[in-house]
């Protein structure tokens, strides 16, 4: 295994738990903000706020993780992705910013729960997505050009694609489809039925539109990436392996059973399919332009940051054992009997 | 000398400030002796 | 639109999201050690006043970390954004500290989330006291690797140019760059001065509003001791960070001095005006630049004729320098005089001006802050990494910078006026004499 192979899988591995982390927080808001809207407000807020307040922070550190990584493991991407993604990333801060600016100021501090703050909060779930995954759009090749030595984005290109648009429609799905299993199971644990009943019925409706983009993206794939696509099909068992930890999850969900399970199950079917893409995207990190190899860091650098990594890593799970231990796997802090917020 | 004020000595200076607070936080005064 | 054009737009954009974000770093590094020492006062005297002190300045603090995250996020991005050819160059050499600034801050967010809702969970307050010491250590080291960063700007080491490669990269070596020591020193001890600083502030507010609770007098005698403290502990790492740059960045402090002759018997030079290379209008102590610099008064100081014309900073930082030097000087003898006065009594300390004066402390802290920020950064111009790269050629390519700035520009606006609407809001909401008494009577009733 070289070097590169190493940085690429962490870096992976570290998007993959950032998207399922991120996506029951941005699903969570979006449907506190539309039991809002639908005056069934009291049955979600509560269990956000018990769950999502404690651990946002820590969602957004992947995240941060993530791009922090690329640069050190692949500086030349800053060249070209820093370039052309000046204004979409700062959209998407800019919508992270009403998510945690939410946080700071409706749930710990004064508790301002304004309907239009609610709102902001629950759209910015949905927009976000919507601002970060045309980046793996782009990373397909063909929206990023270069002007001399100068690489530029081509926004009439990437707007117009259908390519695009899949994308950011199985974002949204996605999103959604992996808050509602995950609340279903954290309601049930916390003996709300009213709660779990609203999200498994939510867990059910999102899945059928997960499973049709996704596999409508790779069939788009063919007409825009030929070579990506063909990789894809020579994985085509994992893929299948995901469809059979899918309906493994709609399963249990209809018969309203092991909705533990059922989340575990989400969870392999989105790991299977993401490493898929992942391996067939490689070498690339942007066709046609970068791969991993010609923008690998120096050696010294790259063995120093899986050092640093491994040994990070050594300190954070024992801490994230215990922060999962005592907000999502304590009975009674789940239930809301014990409350000790400073 | 010179290379000591730069290198280590700023952390001793930064070490000792830590520990010199909380030393200093036990340390009443006036203020806060007069009543419970 | 023209390349210098973006560059000058990329460094509006960046010491936007900077000076906003330093304000909410300054206090996440040093509010955590005001909280254990706090706590840990509480749990020695065995009074309830300070546990209820740091419980009150946790519930604030976590307002200000989710927006430092906000800002942190944003700066973090921005970096790559703004600053491509800077990033692809310092992803090759300096990329570690960066990746476990992450780390750091990561682990800091673990525990506060826990400390946070752990309130009162513990019997025994010890224990719960020991979930802050992860927390003010991630928030110490996430300042330590993120100062590292900026340091290596200041003096990049550990690496080799050949042919537009790098070669012979020593990532240990460039983090043990001869800025780390005085820059990291300085920014936590400021952190420390500041965050008490401000938490005074908050006291002498509460006194000038008319609450004579002992509450308010306690914590703001403690905060002034620990103010105390760090203000001395900032002048004197700052000597060494003189003692730094006539070593290491001798144009700087030269800048900054208005000094631009080599020679010794070199004097400080305090405001003033400039009228071509001579400071007019202005105070001079004599030999104090050279003491400064080598710490004898006969010590020759290197002049800014020795660089070329278009090395030279700005030399408008003087004025930066002497913000920073005045405020930093005026904060160590002001809490001098009110520790003493309030340790031996004196009558002045409870003279209704001299709390204006307590109050001030804080903002004139974060002054200083601002100041001292941009003094070493404009001082670091026209260089992103000293010798190596120039800002001007650093910076992006892409012609939306101006669009974003008026976008951060309106973020910052709200996230600010949003922070001291919810903290005062959740202050007068919940005042102290209110909170003891609610303490008060669960504790004569029956036990939960």
């Amino acid at each position: 295994m070289t070097l590169e192979i190493i940085g690429i899988s962490v870096l992976w591995l570290f998007l993959f738990l950032y998207v399922i982390v991120a996506s029951i927080d941005f699903g969570a808001g979006f449907f506190n903000a539309y039991s809002a809207f639908t005056n069934k407000q009291h049955i979600l807020t509560g269990i956000i706020q018990r769950y999502l307040s404690p651990v946002w922070e820590v969602t957004n550190v992947f995240f941060v993780f993530f791009f922090v990584g690329v640069i050190g493991f692949f500086p030349q991407t800053a060249f070209y992705y820093g370039t052309t993604l000046l204004v979409p990333a700062s959209i998407a801060l800019i919508l992270l910013s009403i998510r945690g600016s939410y946080y700071a100021f409706a749930t710990y501090g004064a508790k301002i729960n304004h309907r239009g703050y609610i709102y902001m909060y629950g759209l910015s779930g949905l927009l976000l997505p919507a601002s970060l995954s045309p980046v793996l759009a782009m990373s397909e090749g063909g929206f990023i050009k270069m002007d001399g030595d100068s690489p530029y984005l081509d926004y009439l290109a990437l707007f117009t694609s259908p390519l695009t648009w899949s994308i950011v429609v199985l974002s949204l799905a996605a999103v959604l489809y992996i808050s509602a299993v995950f609340l279903t199971w954290y309601a049930s644990k916390a003996g709300d039925a009213k709660a779990t009943h609203l999200m498994r019925k939510y867990a059910l409706l999102w899945a059928g539109p997960t499973i049709i983009t996704a596999t409508g993206i790779i069939f788009e794939l063919r007409s825009h990436n030929a070579e990506h696509y063909s990789r894809l099909l020579d994985l085509w068992w994992i893929f299948g392996l995901s469809f059979l930890l899918f309906l493994g999850t709609v399963y249990l969900l209809w018969k309203r059973r092991n909705y533990g399970w059922a989340f575990i199950l989400l969870v392999g079917q989105f790991f299977t399919a993401f490493f898929a893409y992942g391996v067939s995207h490689y070498p690339y990190l942007l066709y046609p332009y970068l791969t991993i190899y010609d923008s690998f860091t120096n050696e010294a650098m790259a063995i120093s940051l899986i050092i640093a990594f491994i040994a990070g890593l050594g300190l954070l799970l024992p801490s994230l054992y215990l922060l999962f231990r005592l907000f999502l796997f304590d009975k009674d802090y789940v239930k809301g009997k014990s409350d000790y917020h400073a | 000398m010179q290379d000591f004020l730069i290198f280590y000595a700023p952390f001793i200076v930064l070490v000792s400030a830590i520990i010199g607070a909380f030393w200093i936080s036990l340390k009443d005064g006036i203020v806060t002796n007069d009543k419970k | 639109m023209g390349f210098e054009d973006t560059a000058l737009l990329s460094r509006i954009l960046t010491l936007m999201t900077l000076s906003f974000h330093i304000l909410y770093a300054t206090v996440g590094v040093g509010i955590p050690l005001m909280i254990m020492i706090a706590q840990w006062v509480g749990i020695k005297k065995n009074d309830e006043h300070y546990i209820l002190l740091a419980r009150r300045w946790a519930r604030g603090f976590v307002i200000t970390v989710a927006v430092g995250v906000v800002t942190g996020t944003a700066i973090g991005l921005q970096l790559s954004l703004l600053w491509p050819e800077f990033m692809q160059l310092a992803g090759n050499v300096i990329a570690l500290p960066l990746f476990m600034e992450v780390f750091a801050f990561f682990f800091e967010a673990i525990f506060l989330g826990i400390y946070l809702y752990t309130w009162d969970r513990f019997e025994d307050q010890r224990k719960h006291l020991l979930i802050l010491i992860p927390v003010a250590l991630g928030a110490a080291a996430s300042s330590l690797f993120i100062t590292i960063v900026n340091a290596f700007m200041n003096s990049p080491q550990g690496f080799e140019i050949l042919n537009g490669e790098f070669v012979n990269v020593q990532p240990l070596l460039a983090i043990f760059n001869p800025a780390v020591p005085t820059k990291v020193a300085h920014v936590m001890s400021t952190a420390f001065m500041t965050s008490a600083f401000v938490l005074a502030s908050i006291a002498a507010l509460r006194m000038i509003g008319g609450s004579d609770h002992v509450y308010h007098k306690k914590a703001l005698f403690l905060t002034m001791k620990i103010g105390l403290i760090f203000s001395i502990a900032t002048a004197i790492i700052g000597d060494f960070s003189g003692k730094y740059l006539a070593e290491y960045q001798p144009e700087k402090l030269a800048a900054a001095e208005w000094h631009f002759e080599t020679e010794g018997d070199a004097g400080l030079i305090l405001f003033g005006v400039l009228d071509g290379q001579e400071p007019k209008y202005a105070i001079k102590i004599p030999y104090a630049l050279s003491i400064l610099a080598h710490g004898t008064p006969g010590a020759e100081v290197i002049g800014l004729n020795e660089f070329p014309e278009d090395e030279r900073p700005p030399l408008w930082i003087h004025y930066l320098f002497d913000t920073m030097v005045g405020i930093g000087m005026w904060l160590a003898f002001f809490s001098m005089v009110y520790v003493v006065g309030a340790w031996r009594g004196w009558a002045i300390v409870r003279a209704k001006w001299f709390r204006w004066l307590l109050l001030a402390t804080g903002p004139l802290a974060l002054v200083a802050i601002e100041a001292g920020w941009w003094f070493t950064e404009v001082g670091r111009q026209p260089w992103i990494l000293r010798g190596y790269m120039k800002t001007a050629d650093a910076a992006t390519t892409s012609g939306q910078v101006d669009l974003m700035i008026i976008l951060f520009a309106g973020l910052y606006i709200i996230l600010g006026i949003g922070t001291v609407v919810v903290l005062t809001r959740m202050y007068k909401r919940n005042p102290v004499e209110k909170e003891l008494a609610d303490r008060e009577a669960k504790k004569g009733g029956v036990q939960e």
